[in-house]
């Protein structure tokens, strides 16, 4: 070998070393990561199928002497009172959750078409005041929302989470379908209007179903949204029939705070679905989310 | 004649609005129609309520939410506010907590998203992983970590124990000293994945030419990074960590739930404190006071906000 392909061969070494130092440096670093996130949930799954006895030892079992699924089948069981309970939370945060989504995805595919495509004045003053709603925290609505509640016979039901679920739904449901209407060519539009379609048959026909990653994408947000949601359930419904997860399980908690099993599985059973919605169609949602910012 | 008056009718009729604003929101009556469900959902539920609360922060209002009641105080209840102790208290605690969440939620998720970016067998798998964490609820994560802290039962005690780094498992949460720190780690374990999604989705913007270019001219994997790849993320930068610090700012569940602010107001930020104002102590004039301040400092965020957000629309206009 030449001195010069030598010397060539050492530099190139050198530099697949330093840039190793890089890639190894990151490994370690998503270890770490990976465990922060992950062994807390592992945790909750591991607490879960303890016995109440099991849990409550020092130090703790790493794995349980006896795994048992006595927590879940108790939560899942409707004969008795702890199972009844957890089924009515489960299917009134399904309900709550789902007419939520429906609705914003009824109210905000108009709106946000219109704000991509039309010209209207006061447009830019409407899509940034939508936008604002996401910068107030939930507390300062509480107190005059309860009082308008009340005062339209809403509290105590469902009506009133929906209506406030729809208004924190709606900015960033319009500003992720509008960003998905910014993309859709207009000239696809044009033609069908030569070919004699209405504006709304356009759209309706044309741009709709174009759009339809944006409004899965949108669909997911409200969900994920409305099923989390603590604070105004926890305001605005009093009734054990009515609650919703995030406040039924607290509820049902506070009482026993020593079921930490108990309490575990009712965390998980409350997050697999949306973590299975979230995984199946995370494609769209993080396409959707971040098409807006990340823009230059 | 009676022709001519009889078409000008007509066009007066259909066009009431022959110039200036006016005329061209008129032509524009059916765009409305649109934004109209969205606009009236808006206005119900937040306009009105914005405006209820500035009004019930100059009144003093009796408990039970008699509102009927109410006594006009002027501005006694921002006096009462500004010279009280726990005030300053809770503003503290709220910086430490959105300053910090904010910054180590941004780095940590930006460094997720580097050390993501080259392809690598079960990337995406531990992508989703990863992001796990945002998308469950904050109160099962709350009871996570509160059990993960747990003074006798808790697996991080029992793990320090176990090492003899201390001798008994220490109070996380109960203690005035450790409670706050305790709280973030728990808001950045939540929040790093959505600043790694962003941050993610800006790399995928910076162009392959550019850093090849600079790899020719002899920068360093650092140097590629610093001059070429961050300036090329300002933008997804800014709305991201403006985005972190508004929903820090806002934070309810994990404190809420974690300790309800306590141990002595050590974890109290402004959220829980006007909530446990308004539910708890039921001082409606009070809590609505605190809120108009805070509806204050979040219009000056939301200023940088929408200016960060435009910004982008220039910047994607000019292309």
């Amino acid at each position: 070998m030449s001195a010069i392909a030598e010397i060539a061969h050492r530099g190139h070494a050198r530099r697949r070393l330093r840039i190793d130092g890089w890639r190894w440096g990151g490994r370690i670093f998503l270890v770490f990561m990976l465990l922060y996130t992950a062994l807390p949930m592992v945790w909750m799954l591991i607490t879960s199928i303890k016995s109440g006895f099991a849990a409550m030892q020092f130090p703790p079992q790493w794995w349980p002497d006896q795994p048992t699924l006595a927590s879940y089948q108790k939560l899942l069981d409707p004969q008795n009172s702890v199972g009844q309970d957890f089924l009515r939370f489960f299917w009134n945060s399904l309900f709550v959750s789902t007419t939520t989504t429906i609705l914003s995805v009824i109210v905000a595919v108009p709106a946000a078409y219109a704000f991509s495509r039309f010209t209207f004045p006061g447009r830019n003053f409407l899509f940034f005041a939508v936008l604002l709603r996401n910068m107030f925290p939930a507390v300062i609505f509480l107190v005059p929302l309860f009082i308008l509640m009340r005062a339209i016979g809403l509290v105590n039901t469902h009506g009133s989470l929906v209506l406030t679920y729809l208004t924190f739904g709606l900015p960033l449901a319009i500003w992720l379908l509008k960003g998905f209407y910014d993309n859709i060519p207009v000239q696809l539009e044009q033609a069908a209007r030569i070919d004699g379609a209405t504006r709304f048959q356009a759209f309706f026909l044309i741009v709709m179903p174009l759009s339809a990653p944006g409004i899965i994408a949108t669909a997911i947000y409200s969900f994920i949204g409305a099923w989390n949601e603590y604070i105004y359930a926890y305001t605005f419904l009093s009734k054990n029939e009515q609650l919703t997860l995030p406040v039924g399980i607290q509820r049902f908690f506070s009482e026993n705070t020593t079921d930490f099993p108990g309490l575990m599985a009712a965390s998980f059973m409350m997050s697999v679905p949306v973590v299975v919605l979230f995984l199946v169609l995370q494609r769209y949602f993080v396409r959707a989310l971040t098409e807006g910012a990340v823009k230059h | 004649m009676t022709i001519l008056t009889g078409k000008a009718e007509t066009r007066r009729r259909l066009q009431p609005y022959r110039s200036g604003v006016l005329r061209k929101i008129w032509e524009h009556r059916a765009d409305y129609a649109y934004v109209l469900p969205a606009i009236a959902v808006m206005l119900i539920v937040i306009a009105y309520p914005i405006y209820y609360t500035i009004e019930l922060s100059f009144f003093n209002t009796p408990p039970g939410l008699q509102i009927r009641d109410k006594i006009f105080v002027g501005l006694d209840n921002y006096v009462a506010i500004l010279t009280s102790p726990v005030f300053w208290t809770v503003t503290s605690n709220t910086l430490i907590w959105t300053v910090g969440s904010t910054f180590i939620s941004f780095v940590l998720g930006f460094a997720c998203a580097l050390a993501l970016h080259r392809d690598f067998v079960g990337r995406g798998i531990l992508r989703a992983i990863l992001i796990i964490p945002w998308v469950i609820s904050a109160v099962a994560g709350s009871y996570i970590w509160k059990w993960i802290y747990h003074s006798d039962f808790g697996i991080i005690g029992a793990v320090l124990v176990g090492l003899g780094w201390a001798d008994r498992p220490p109070n996380f949460i109960d203690s005035v000293s450790t409670v706050l720190p305790s709280l973030i780690v728990v808001n950045i374990w939540r929040e790093f994945p959505f600043a790694m999604i962003m941050m993610m989705a800006g790399l995928q913007t910076v162009p392959d030419q550019l850093l090849r270019a600079a790899k020719v001219d002899g920068a360093n994997a650092w140097q590629r990074f610093w001059h070429v790849t961050f300036p090329h993320l300002r933008n997804v930068s800014t709305v991201t960590i403006l985005l972190l610090a508004v929903a820090n700012f806002n934070s309810f569940i994990i404190p809420w739930i974690m300790t309800g602010g306590g141990p002595s107001n050590a974890s109290h930020i402004w959220i829980t404190h006007i909530y446990e104002l308004a539910f708890g102590r039921q001082r409606w004039g009070v809590a609505s006071a605190y809120s108009v301040l805070l509806f204050l400092i979040l219009m000056s965020l939301g200023y940088f906000y929408v200016r960060a957000l435009s910004g982008n629309e220039q910047k994607d206009g000019s292309q």
